[in-house]
């Protein structure tokens, strides 16, 4: 069998594989031991395998892992930093937002992307970014609610500027 | 899956993804936003030609015309300000539908329609703004370049027989605007974004007294490929716009299509949805426009 290499950035670091050139990229991820990414349905409708591509959340199991050739690349552990969680990861925690896990690694990152691009999201922008995972558990509204939480976690010191200019 | 894939390809041009397309002999396959190739795995396929960076992601305005590019994601379009500017933003609104943000920042407007799916989400609104497919293949060693109208590439798309050519780019003239026209992209899934069952998407423009000037209308799912409907847009033109004239159009479209029964949803219902979609449609494209209906 042919092989190629691939070279990327996975979590900060710079990888260098050899893969099939019809490999998968959540097949190869998960052989390189990032068990966070999940294999659910494998045909892009649960949103347990998402990483995120140069900050932009995709599901891995719905593309060849040739196509990341260069590409910067998060998975759930390499969100926070060892045992430092970060603000979604606690908001998560806090709410009791996890309950079997299969698909939080999913949702946290997609909560991630939201908030990167949109600090401040209404309640729909959050359905509307999880929209794409499915928790088998019983539901959503805990992780909707804990998105909401590390929104207003993430930036705290609005109100206090505006409160300088009320005479 | 794709266990007898021998070479992954990234041409730099569509050129050059044409020469590894003609030599793959009919076993290479275009790789764009994979969200539909991923899904159909074949073990014959030898080649993989990426053509994610070959120049093919834009967005641009050139001498009246919009061009979009092959490779240019739903995500793409759907941030597009300047889209949001074109025909009250149909591109936008449909590109919103296609899918969760996963597959909207992977799926691209050429593999939409190249798949050949008559639920393509992006075919409908295009057809409607008259879109043009620019399609490159390779004939004794020269590649040529020609414009073909959307509709015939679709559905050639779905019979398989642009296997050989490269869809390089959609374009479509800028589209009639102003105080009086209209647009509209209707969709019914089970979800917002789910796959369509049926959708459409309609144009209308009135003049001062009330009467049809032009109107535009496609439907997607009720057909084995997307539909234009050129022949009750043309009846339309000179009537006076309103509840009769929308009921007499929904009655031939509920007549023209011709859906099929699947897992999703049967025949009749899918002709019902076509009926009511269009009424919706044409509905909405009266409300700027101020019509009193």
């Amino acid at each position: 069998m042919n092989t190629m290499e691939l070279r990327l950035t996975v979590n900060g670091e710079v990888k260098q594989w050899t893969i099939a050139p019809g490999d998968i990229l959540l097949d190869v991820l998960r052989r390189e031991n990032y068990f966070g990414v999940k294999r659910g349905c494998e045909t892009g409708e649960c949103g347990a395998c998402t990483v995120l591509i140069n900050g932009k959340p995709i599901n891995s199991c719905l593309m060849f892992a040739a196509q990341a050739e260069g590409a910067q690349i998060t998975t759930i552990e390499g969100v926070g930093r060892g045992d430092r969680l970060d603000p979604v990861q606690e908001a998560f925690l806090d709410g009791g937002a996890v309950q079997c896990g299969f698909c939080t690694g999913g949702m946290i990152l997609a909560a991630e992307a939201l908030l990167a691009r949109t600090p401040h999201p209404t309640e729909t922008d959050v359905r509307e970014a999880l929209a794409g995972h499915l928790c088998r558990c019983t539901g959503y509204q805990k992780p909707v609610e804990a998105v909401l939480a590390a929104r207003s976690a993430a930036k705290p010191r609005r109100r206090r500027a505006r409160a300088e200019v009320t005479p | 899956m794709f266990e007898g894939v021998e070479a992954f390809y990234r041409p730099a041009t569509a050129r050059e993804a044409l020469h590894l397309l003609h030599r793959g002999k009919g076993r290479a396959r275009i790789v764009s936003g994979c969200t539909d190739l991923v899904l159909q795995p074949d073990r014959n396929i030898r080649f993989l030609i990426d053509i994610t960076h070959a120049g093919l992601s834009y967005i641009r305005r050139r001498n009246g015309w919009w061009q979009i590019g092959a490779t240019t994601t739903m995500a793409d379009i759907e941030d597009s300000a300047e889209l949001q500017g074109v025909a009250g933003g149909l591109l936008p609104r449909a590109a919103a539908t296609c899918g969760a943000i996963e597959i909207r920042n992977m799926a691209t407007v050429g593999g939409n329609m190249a798949n050949g799916s008559p639920a393509a989400d992006l075919a409908t609104p295009l057809l409607a703004l008259d879109a043009e497919a620019s399609v490159e293949s390779r004939t004794s060693g020269r590649i040529v370049r020609r414009k073909m109208p959307l509709g015939k590439y679709l559905g050639e798309a779905r019979s398989r027989g642009m296997r050989n050519s490269l869809l390089v780019g959609i374009s479509f003239h800028n589209p009639p605007a102003g105080a009086r026209c209209g647009w509209s992209f209707q969709k019914l899934g089970r979800t917002a974004i789910d796959i369509s069952l049926v959708n459409a998407a309609a144009g209308l423009g009135l003049d001062v007294r009330g009467r049809v000037r032009w109107a535009r209308l496609a439907l997607g799912a009720v057909a084995p490929a997307p539909l234009r409907m050129a022949a009750i847009e043309a009846a339309t033109v000179g009537r006076t716009f309103g509840r009769s004239l929308i009921d007499e159009v929904c009655e031939v479209v509920r007549a023209a299509v011709q859906p099929i029964d699947d897992q999703r949803a049967s025949a009749d219902y899918r002709r019902h949805i076509a009926g009511v979609l269009t009424k919706r449609a044409l509905e909405e494209c009266a409300e700027p426009v101020g019509c009193c209906l």
